[in-house]
């Protein structure tokens, strides 16, 4: 699992755990190769987030399900309109109409996709309240 | 112009629901009541909206800008980049008062 810090505060570190389901994980790379977060080799690096980005079909439930029970505590992002309401999906029926029924979500990241940016200031916001 | 935030110019807007009826995400909510407007020498009343709210689910917006295109009047249109990010889904819904311009587009 790679871990980042913020570059304009190197002390707030995160681990990420993508679960790259459909095109938002493109925009999820776009971010983090902007260089507002680099790999850190730092070893008490706190929170830990799983970003799930992409749409999240029914059939898929349980196996992001287990990728977040196998991270105990873990904050999850729910990044991109699929993973936070079902998006453009939002009357599809095998497609899940939001992540949170199913799980706690720390932070929703608005757009389809969201702008790379606008996932560098959830990670921020969620490091930054992790850390206070 | 960064495609990055939808605001609403709420003077303009006449609640025709255009937006709303074309938005493919059916992410606008709009109310609205219609009051009877005598003008001055006009031969009767006429009707008009008033808008009430207007709502913009984030959550569900996919940015296409198929409402300011198809906006009649222009009451809606590409605003200043505002990163959405919220710890809670409810708080993805925004009303005119967030909805308003910055005037920096």
């Amino acid at each position: 699992m790679p871990r980042y810090a913020l570059t304009s505060e190197p002390r707030v570190c995160v681990e990420i755990v993508s679960a790259a389901l459909a095109c938002c994980t493109l925009e999820l790379q776009a971010a983090l190769g902007s260089g507002v977060l680099v790999e850190s080799t730092e070893l008490d690096a706190s929170p830990s987030v799983i970003v799930i980005a992409g749409t999240v079909t029914d059939a898929l439930v349980p196996s992001v399900m287990q990728l977040i029970r196998a991270h105990p505590g873990v904050k999850v992002m729910s990044f991109g309109a699929c993973a936070t309401s079902g998006g453009p999906y939002w009357d599809s029926p095998p497609v899940s109409k939001g992540i949170d029924q199913f799980v706690e979500v720390a932070t929703y990241v608005a757009g389809c996709p969201p702008r790379p940016d606008a996932f560098i200031q959830a990670i921020s916001d969620l490091a930054c309240s992790e850390d206070a | 112009m960064k495609h990055s935030f939808i605001a609403l110019i709420e003077d303009k807007c006449t609640s025709c629901m255009l937006c709303v009826r074309e938005c493919p995400a059916w992410c606008i909510n709009l109310d609205s009541h219609t009051v009877e407007v005598t003008e001055e020498g006009a031969r009767r009343p006429k009707k008009v909206n008033v808008l009430d709210s207007f709502d913009i689910d984030y959550s569900l917006c996919m940015y296409c800008g198929v409402c300011i295109d198809v906006c009649p009047f222009d009451a809606l249109a590409w605003d200043e980049h505002r990163a959405l990010t919220s710890t809670n889904r409810e708080d993805m819904i925004l009303g005119i008062a967030d909805l308003r311009s910055s005037g920096n587009a």
